[in-house]
């Protein structure tokens, strides 16, 4: 039974208070922000427009920059690589049914409900060179060759770092990955057990390709936050030492509210964008398809 | 059970085992910080020794001199503005967006999805002049409304996937009955999502007391700062303090992991069922 079907503007109503905010805080200061990207500007006092110039500044004249977008980058590939392998590992062993199951599950799962910036302070305590764990350890067991400065060195200072981010992050992938799991039929997997096929092979065979979605939700939502990787920097180095763990976000950060360079600023934040959207596009094209 | 499932189960557990330190050492070392006073702590004892007595001092400065109490009462105001009148908001969307007449409506979700990729940084310049401009910067109704807006895209994006599951039939016998829209949202769809808006609501609580960007730059005031930015003052005002500085981040965990184990098993389905929609 057909009861309305007249143009309803009553129904806009209901999207009106979501749409003025989301505009008003989100669209509106997105595109302001690509407009005082073209600018040279202090954050006081006039505006001088320079086309593009700030961003050629940034790839051609600032090193910080460069490191910046390649430790971006790093932290991307490294997430993909060992957030989510761990994450899928713990997702198969948490799978099966034994006693405990529920209680290892939440425990894996609790240092994501921490914030970055406690999971920043929790680890600086690890990893301090003096009176840290992580030395204290190594003299106890008579390993003292192994001892470091750890994020202090800036050698390996980006990747003690992502340690400590894989160790707060990794649940939430997992509890993804469990969920994917749960979807695959058990048939299809005693069919292949009968055939024949080892754990092994069914695995990768069967299991994963069947759990395509999972990997694409998992896989999105894992490079959108690499990408904007700002908290556990701030909290553990700020960027240093001598800008070896400057990414994006935190170079933005300092550029814009420390150096007070507003127009080199939001060109960094545009980059950003820029570079998120060439991962949204695909992911949206996906997400649509699949409607 | 055979000799090899025994034997593979006991390597089971002893793998989860070696994991479940690793998740708990951390925590550990931070516990036993904080309730060593400063004696105990520059004694040379190691990070993981009992001290002789608990120093309940270090909780009792940090909730006072490092002012965590006013910190954690500023995120509970801004927590409890943002999450149910952004939840409501959501929820309106969502409902026009699976219920009623739009034009376009798969264009206007794919246009709010935007903003959950779209990083801070992008608004951050523009929102702090506008803030400073409308004498927005170190209010409740500041941060509140941006944590609104930051919020739109994952709750109009659980929600929609909820609400589309309700079947249309309950629809069609509410118009007959003469039963409004708004009617229709409040007393009939929006109960029946409950499920949904419970994840919602403990995600997006967890989001809003954890959040730092944002905080630590509309926020310029020490009275008015909330946990995350505050307790990372307090690691420049109170660097040399380890006791007190772990005590504060004690504290501050607490809702988080009273939130958590009351009702975990909404992070479980919640996650669940953004993955089957």
């Amino acid at each position: 039974m057909k009861v309305r079907r007249r143009i309803d503007f009553g129904a806009y109503a209901f999207l009106l208070p979501a749409l003025i905010i989301y505009l008003s805080v989100i669209i509106a200061p997105t595109i302001y922000s690509f407009v005082l990207s073209l600018y040279r500007w202090k954050g006081v006092g006039t505006k001088k427009f320079v086309g593009l110039h700030n961003y050629v500044a940034l790839f051609t004249a600032d090193p910080v920059f460069l490191t910046a977008l390649k430790n971006t980058f790093i932290w991307v590939i490294l997430t993909l690589v060992f957030t989510m392998t761990i994450a899928l590992i713990l997702a198969v062993l948490l799978n099966g049914s034994f006693k405990g199951r529920t209680f290892f599950r939440g425990l894996f799962y609790f240092p994501y409900v921490l914030s970055l910036i406690v999971t920043a302070l929790v680890w600086n305590w690890i990893y301090n060179p003096t009176a840290g764990f992580l030395n204290g350890l190594f003299k106890a067991i008579g390993l003292t060759s192994l001892q470091s400065n750890w994020t202090a060195d800036p050698k390996i200072s980006l990747y003690c770092i992502f340690v400590a981010s894989c160790w707060q992050g990794v649940g939430q992938p997992m509890i993804l990955f469990l969920a994917g799991l749960q979807t695959v039929s058990v048939d299809v997997l005693e069919a292949a057990k009968i055939d024949g096929a080892s754990k092994f092979k069914s695995f990768f065979v069967i299991t994963i390709p069947l759990m395509r979605e999972t990997f694409v939700i998992v896989i999105a939502t894992l490079i959108i936050a690499a990408m904007k990787v700002y908290d556990i920097i701030a909290g553990m180095t700020g960027g240093g030492p001598s800008n070896s763990t400057q990414t994006l976000a935190t170079y933005m950060y300092q550029q814009t509210f420390m150096y007070t360079n507003v127009g080199l600023g939001t060109a960094i934040a545009c980059v950003m964008f820029l570079l998120m959207l060439v991962i949204i596009v695909p992911y949206i094209t996906f997400t649509a398809k699949e409607e | 059970m055979s000799s090899t499932r025994l034997r593979s189960r006991a390597a089971l557990y002893f793998v989860l085992a070696v994991i479940s330190v690793i998740v708990l050492v951390p925590v550990a070392t931070v516990i036993l910080t904080a309730i060593k006073s400063k004696a105990d702590f520059y004694s040379g004892m190691g990070v993981l020794s009992l001290p002789s007595h608990i120093y309940w001092q270090n909780f009792i400065n940090a909730m006072t001199e490092g002012r965590l109490g006013r910190y954690m009462l500023n995120d509970i105001i801004v927590s409890f503005l943002k999450v149910p009148i952004g939840i409501l908001v959501e929820a309106l969307a969502a409902f026009a967006l699976t219920r009623l007449e739009i034009k376009h409506r798969t264009g206007i979700f794919i246009f709010f999805l935007l903003g959950m990729m779209l990083p801070f940084q992008v608004a951050l310049v523009p929102l702090n002049i506008i803030f400073s401009d409308l004498h927005l910067i170190n209010t409740y109704f500041g941060l509140f409304y941006v944590y609104v807006g930051f919020g739109i895209s994952f709750g109009i994006l659980i929600l929609r996937g909820f609400f589309k599951t309700i079947p249309k039939d309950i629809d069609e016998a509410a118009w007959i009955d003469g039963c409004g829209k708004f009617r229709l949202f409040w007393n009939i769809v929006l109960p029946i999502a409950r499920p949904a808006v419970a994840t919602l609501f403990i995600m997006d609580f967890l989001s809003t007391w954890n959040e730092y960007l944002l905080a630590s730059v509309l926020i310029t005031d020490k009275n008015m700062r909330t946990v995350a930015s505050g307790l990372m003052t307090f690691m420049g005002e109170h660097g040399t303090d380890y006791g007190l500085l772990y005590a504060g981040v004690l504290i501050s965990v607490i809702p988080v992991i009273l939130v958590y184990i009351f009702f975990q098993r909404y992070f479980v389905e919640g996650l669940a069922g953004a993955v089957k929609s």
